[in-house]
């Protein structure tokens, strides 16, 4: 016998057809939950992390800033929010020569190390022992009592030439923002334009199981 | 007649689509409908004594072992089945009839009108003739063994102990029959139980003895339609599935089941280029015109 | 051999002993192969290919389980039909790049492809195992065609499409070898090539489950559909996307020393993309097989223990891996996609197992279980494609791009 035959076709197309409507309903709620809500790109990113006048920002988001002979350096707003609090610095020797776009020194955060790019040409005078001891300090103040160390240049005006400052300082940052806007989900994204950071870093927040590399790309200056 | 071009255009075209239709046609004349002149066996399970008679001879006409305990009856303990040495073999009904006989059935390839395995068989290794029989041709056979997994007898035995196996079962004798002779099983029957002719005529045959013994027989030819009809036709006094002959085999011929999704292929041979073509080149357009608006942010797009 | 492989110098390199040798001499190519990975693949190897060789000395019944009930075992059920799903990821990764402009899927279309590729000749391979006399193949193409046949119809499909899949990678191996004539005029056919391909694969795919059309006695009704081909179909879009989404992430691990530091590679992205198809996709097939369910009619079968197999196979491994996949979109974690993408490849193998294997026959008293012959074998050939897709991924430009055609795939 045939087993089609079982149900009569009226009631069998009725209900293909009450199937049929209760998929198109449930789809236009799925399609829009599995796309997620649109994060309104240009409302975020915008003056979200700080540069003052008169710094000077390397690609790897190291920061310089010429003080009387020597340029004190430092990790800028963007770095410090990204990875979170510090862990340890280790920071160069006095005397060590640094040289721009080569590693000057390397922070410990959440576990990881990451190396940090230096902005100019020259070698460490000076290391700021207070940060040292006291690393998740830095975060407060990443361009005043956080600097990080101090260089005696060897071509200033050489190297400032591959730095940012001012309004490129600043447009540069919002591009940096305008990446990790990308990855948002909407939770993250009010948290930020609230001012507010993520306890342990954006990049952890992002993705918790690849947050080193993330880092790495922006502080690497990719 | 003035062959002028137009004419010869008119032939040309003429004999293309004659040409196709024939080519379209012949795509499916491996299965051919029950013709005229298609042969058939009537079983009459009433008059089977379950002799086996029909196991030797059939043994002795293919070159085979013969067959299984000749003569013992308690070959019959247990439901049987056909292998590649034994095309044929007779089964011992479960019940009795009402008067108070033991059964048997005769079980072989049924030879239906539109086969399952020819249509499966990839190399038409099993082919249905316009006279019944559906023949084997061992030279083509490469053993993927779709005729046994169509196949709703489970008829089509294979030889998994070789290694150049083939396909074995039942050939009708289409050798015997094409020299003018009949089936050997049928030939040898003492009982009068395989009764060998036109299946048209046998069929009517069929049909003539329930209508005239109404309270003896089951009133149903077996094999009438099962399959959408097979060249072998049973009639009993006792339920045919009791005869372990099977239950549930569709009314429709088995390749119809296959034929939507084999007729739909060309369709998409046909539709699918241009409907891709057209999403390349609308996804195209859009990327050129992006990128003409000068979103140079936009390097790659996201889903 | 981190070095090596990002040298600039190994593709298409003056030596074909930096080529085939990763630039080390011989010796130490072959002290290089001692790895724990490599004595298990030997292992399988050594007991897998006298076992083949048996096969064909003796005959299928001396190495396998099939009997006359069970004509089909392992490996039509896995090696034949789950491979073809599995390969799915060559054309819906090609589609989406080239007919939908997915540009962001590029990094992952020649391992899929590669994949693809490979999934098809192990096809060939595991078909030519279980054919009783698989040196006659040919016969259906030149000999005594079968057109009324499915199987026919697979065959030329399955036959084409396996070229197409050689000309769609071969741009990689021709990089490698340096021939840029030929790689440049590849390059100028690829639409067409993806479009044949695209066709074919639709047709092939669906085939394989045309084959169960004509088997509605023996097939378990849960499973038997008149629109068994347009599930097979849409089930492989589905396992395209999760095998792609897997085997990224292991390729993304393994390989990671030759992964290209100037190409954006985002795996996380990408696989975050896939997932958002991968949940409407499976959200989608989830719902043509309850229309299949509706048309049969057969609800009082999901009261039998059948029907909790089926519903087990429907919920875990179809709605379960969508709603997976829909949460890691959301949520943004590709940890969570990879999950999804390993419950949706597990869920097309159960689907092709109960199809060809378990639903089907399922009311035989004399069932089927594979015998150790034939898992080693179905072992020994999915291992051979993983020693081929290293070798080949070590070599030439899969994961990476070659420095003198950078940007042009």
């Amino acid at each position: 016998m045939n087993e089609y035959e079982l149900l009569s076709p009226y009631t069998a197309k009725a209900l293909e057809y009450v199937l049929a409507l209760s998929y198109l309903l449930l789809f236009i709620p799925f399609w829009r939950f599995v796309q997620g809500e649109a994060v309104p790109v240009h409302a975020l990113g915008f003056g979200w992390f700080q540069v003052p006048n008169g710094v000077h920002l390397h690609v790897g988001h190291a920061w310089a800033r010429p003080e009387g002979g020597a340029v004190e350096v430092g990790l800028d707003d963007f770095a410090h929010k990204l990875v979170g609090p510090l862990e340890t610095v280790r920071l160069p020797e006095i005397g060590a020569p640094v040289r721009q776009g080569q590693k000057a020194f390397t922070i410990v955060a959440g576990g990881q190390p990451l190396d940090v790019l230096s902005p100019v040409d020259g070698h460490v005078v000076a290391v700021n022992e207070a940060v040292r001891a006291h690393p998740a300090d830095a975060l407060r103040d990443p361009y005043g009592a956080g600097w990080l160390m101090k260089v005696e240049p060897r071509w200033l005006t050489g190297n400032l030439k591959n730095l940012f400052s001012g309004d490129a300082a600043r447009r540069f940052l919002d591009a940096a923002a305008g990446k990790l806007a990308q990855r948002l989900t909407p939770q993250l994204g009010v948290v930020l334009q609230d001012g507010g950071t993520p306890v342990h870093g954006i990049a952890r927040a992002l993705d918790e199981d690849h947050w080193d590399e993330l880092a790495r790309q922006f502080l690497e200056g990719k | 007649m003035n062959l002028n071009r137009r004419t010869l255009f008119k032939l040309a075209a003429a004999a293309g689509t004659a040409g196709v239709a024939g080519a379209a046609a012949t795509s499916r004349a491996s299965v051919v409908p029950a013709a005229l002149n298609a042969r058939g066996v009537l079983v009459d399970t009433t008059r089977c004594v379950g002799c086996r008679a029909c196991e030797a001879a059939c043994a002795e006409a293919n070159a085979l072992a013969g067959p299984e305990k000749p003569g013992d009856d308690t070959v019959f303990a247990s439901k049987r089945a056909t292998s590649p040495t034994a095309y044929t073999v007779v089964q011992k009904g479960s019940l009795k009839s009402p008067a108070g006989e033991d059964r048997f059935a005769k079980t072989q390839c049924m030879h239906c009108v539109q086969p399952a395995c020819a249509s499966g068989c990839v190399v038409k290794a099993l082919e249905k003739t316009a006279s019944g029989p559906v023949v084997y041709h061992a030279d083509r056979c490469l053993g993927c063994r779709y005729c046994m997994i169509a196949c709703p007898f489970g008829v089509p035995k294979y030889e998994f102990s070789s290694a150049t196996p083939l396909v074995r079962k039942c050939t009708f004798c289409a050798e015997r029959q094409a020299k003018g002779l009949v089936p050997a099983c049928t030939e040898v029957c003492p009982s009068g139980a395989l009764q060998f002719g036109m299946r048209a005529d046998l069929l009517e045959e069929a049909k003539a003895r329930i209508y005239t013994n109404p309270e003896k027989y089951v009133h149903k030819v077996y094999g009438e339609d099962e399959a959408g009809g097979t060249s072998w036709l049973y009639i009993s006094d006792v339920p045919f599935e009791s005869l372990k002959l099977p239950a549930g085999i569709e009314k429709k011929s088995y390749p119809e089941l296959a034929e939507g999704a084999l007729s739909a292929v060309p369709f998409v041979i046909t539709l699918w280029p241009p409907l891709l073509m057209g999403m390349y080149t609308f996804s195209k357009r859009r990327d050129e015109v992006a990128a003409k608006e000068g979103d140079g942010r936009q390097e790659e797009r996201h889903v | 051999m981190s070095e090596h492989a990002l040298k600039p110098a190994l593709f298409g390199g003056p030596s074909m002993r930096e080529n085939l040798f990763l630039g080390m001499t011989f010796r130490a190519y072959l002290k290089s192969l001692l790895t724990p990975a490599n004595a298990i693949a030997a292992a399988i190897l050594l007991a897998g290919l006298p076992t083949i060789a048996y096969r064909f000395w003796k005959g299928l019944g001396a190495v396998t389980n099939l009997s006359q009930t069970n004509a089909w075992g392992l490996w039509v059920a896995f090696d034949v039909v789950c491979g073809v799903a599995l390969a799915a990821g060559g054309y819906t990764v090609a589609c989406a790049v080239y007919i939908f402009g997915q540009k962001a899927l590029r990094p992952i279309l020649r391992p899929a492809i590669l994949t693809g590729f490979l999934g098809y000749a192990l096809v060939l391979f595991g078909l030519v195992v279980d054919l009783g006399q698989p040196w006659r193949l040919p016969y259906q193409f030149f000999l005594t065609p079968g057109t009324t046949s499915v199987m026919y119809e697979v065959g030329w499909c399955v036959f084409l499409y396996l070229m197409v899949l050689g000309l769609e990678f071969a741009p990689a191996a021709l990089e490698w070898l340096g021939l840029v004539k030929l790689r440049r005029l590849l390059g100028s056919l690829t639409i067409g090539i993806i479009v044949i391909g695209v066709t074919l694969s639709t047709l092939h795919q669906s085939s394989l489950g045309a084959f169960f059309l004509m088997t509605p006695g023996k097939l378990h009704p849960l499973w038997y559909s008149p629109f068994l081909p347009v599930f097979f179909f849409v089930s492989s879009l589905a396992a395209g996307i999760g095998m792609v989404v897997v085997e990224s992430a292991l390729s993304h691990r393994a390989f990671r020393d030759r992964l290209d530091p100037a190409a954006s590679v985002d795996l996380d992205r990408i696989t975050l993309s896939l997932a958002k198809g991968g949940a409407i996709v499976l959200f989608a097939y989830f719902f043509i097989r309850l229309q299949g369910l509706v048309a049969s009619g057969r609800f009082d079968l999901l009261a039998t223990g059948w029907g909790a197999w089926y519903l087990f196979e429907m919920l875990g491994f179809i709605l379960l891996p969508s709603f997976v996949f829909a949460f890691a979109a959301r949520r943004k974690s590709a940890r969570l996609a990879r999950i999804a993408g390993v419950l949706t490849v597990l869920g097309v193998i159960l689907n092709r197992f109960n199809v060809s294997l378990i639903a089907f026959n399922w009311n035989v008293p004399d069932r089927y279980v594979p015998s150790a012959g034939e898992v080693i074998t179905s072992l020994t050939i999915v291992t051979i494609g993983v020693l081929i897709f290293r070798w080949i991924v070590n070599r030439m430009p899969v994961v990476n791009e070659h420095p003198d055609w950078r940007g042009a795939h």
